[in-house]
């Protein structure tokens, strides 16, 4: 018998702290199914961002290449090949 | 028009071939502490970045007293993406203020400011206030009750100095308080003056910056090594840093989306323990230094002449520093710098945490 009556006590104090709560802003997606689907797009940002770095590294370490060769600097005097 | 033709037909009209030539003849140069060039470019970066996400946002919002902070809710609550778009432009706001402070600060240390770059130097400094003035206005603009009082206390503490502190505060406020007619002005400030002044500063501190190209820090200039071409070399690694500052910014805006604190109320009183944003801390914390009262006058007041004395010379920072501007080693300076670096850090950490 006093099981149900602790049960609706304990309602009834926890509805007490609803009326000192300030109504707060949803500032970010509130069901578990949107956060989820946002913080995958996050994930799949991050790895675009960090593809494109590694493209850009390995452009950037060719370009080095062909500028410790000496061959990036074009020829003014160079023969058309007809 | 194919690719081919429309180049053919800007090239008839305008010499690009030469301002390509010019953009390949740009270097940089290279040397122990080249790491600190990359401050600038990702300044700009995320200047560039607050313009996109701020003209969005400019949108939707409206600039009205009664009507401010219910439009930012429904950016939040009912635009898709609206959230983002907001906690985007939050971050991007401090982010772009943190590396603009790193890069005043590396110009500082390096002594970057030195002959013949006073005005890079100062049109820089410039830029770092605007940003502040930027930081501040946007936070009002959110019509809360933090946002109000924080910008009563800031206006409040302009109005403290000697002279021209009545006029200051009363053009800021346009009025006596803070009502909605300041936050008319700052909207003006936010989104057209602000923009405008920058883009002309800053376009004028590039243009510096190519004329004078960049400067070498004293201890370096026999050490260096062969400059780097910018382009490619130097742009794709500029590249490569904001790719990585975007993906940091997005994590920000997505895991810590601003809150949105209740509607101003003008009459009610200031919220308990409230504190500025953080690059104002260390002048808040300045401010608690003092006394209400000192030898007869305001405590406030004091402070504010000091701190104002102590941020023109660092602005007036080349005219003092003669011996680095005639080519040798200046450690006093240095020191000084360093005082500035912990001084603000330290403040801004004890405000943080107290």
């Amino acid at each position: 018998m006093s099981h149900p009556v602790l049960v609706v006590l304990f309602f009834l104090i926890q509805a007490t702290a609803l009326f000192a709560e300030e109504p707060k802003v949803e500032v970010f997606a509130a069901a578990p199914y949107d956060r989820h689907i946002i913080y995958q797009a996050l994930v799949f940002f991050w790895v675009g961002i960090i593809g494109l770095i590694i493209i850009i590294t390995m452009k950037l370490r060719e370009i080095k290449r062909i500028q410790n060769m000496g061959i990036d600097k074009e020829e003014k005097d160079a023969p058309f090949l007809d | 028009m194919n690719c081919q033709r429309l180049k053919g037909w800007f090239e008839e009209r305008y010499d690009i071939e030469a301002l390509g030539a010019l953009v390949r003849s740009k270097t940089v140069p290279s040397h122990r502490f080249d790491a600190w060039y990359f401050a600038g470019g990702l300044t700009l970066f995320l200047f560039v970045f607050q313009f996109i996400t701020g003209m969005a946002l400019a949108l939707y919002y409206v600039p009205h007293a009664e009507h401010a902070h219910k439009s930012i809710i429904d950016i939040v609550t009912k635009l898709n993406m609206g959230w983002l778009f907001r906690s985007l432009h939050h971050w991007g706001a401090q982010l772009a203020i943190l590396v603009l402070f790193i890069h005043v600060f590396s110009t500082l240390l390096l002594k970057a400011y030195r002959k013949p770059r006073e005005l890079v130097w100062f049109t820089g400094f410039i830029m770092l206030a605007i940003s502040i003035f930027f930081g501040l206005s946007g936070y009002f603009l959110l019509w809360d009750e933090r946002a109000f009082a924080a910008v009563r206390v800031a206006t409040g503490g302009a109005g403290n100095l000697p002279l021209v502190g009545w006029l200051i505060k009363g053009f800021l406020r346009g009025g006596l308080d803070v009502t909605g007619e300041t936050l008319t002005r700052f909207y003006a400030f936010h989104v057209a003056i602000l923009p405008l002044v920058t883009i002309a500063i800053t376009g004028f501190h590039i243009l510096l910056v190519q004329l004078h190209g960049i400067s070498v820090p004293l201890s370096q200039e026999k050490r260096q090594g062969k400059p780097e071409p910018f382009f490619p070399n130097i742009f794709y690694r500029d590249l490569i840093v904001w790719l990585v500052c975007l993906g940091v910014v997005v994590t920000l805006a997505v895991v810590f989306p601003p809150e949105i604190g209740r509607k101003a109320d003008p009459l009610a009183p200031a919220p308990e323990n409230i504190k500025p944003e953080w690059y104002f801390l260390f002048l808040f914390q300045t401010l608690k230094l003092f006394p209400g009262e000192m030898l007869g006058m305001n405590g406030e007041t004091i402070a504010i002449v000091i701190i104002s004395a102590a941020i023109l010379f660092f602005f007036l920072i080349p005219f003092f520093d003669r011996r680095s501007a005639s080519g040798h080693r200046s450690p006093l300076f240095t020191w000084i710098g360093i005082f500035y670096l912990v001084y603000f850090t330290a403040m801004t950490i004890i405000g943080f945490l107290t």
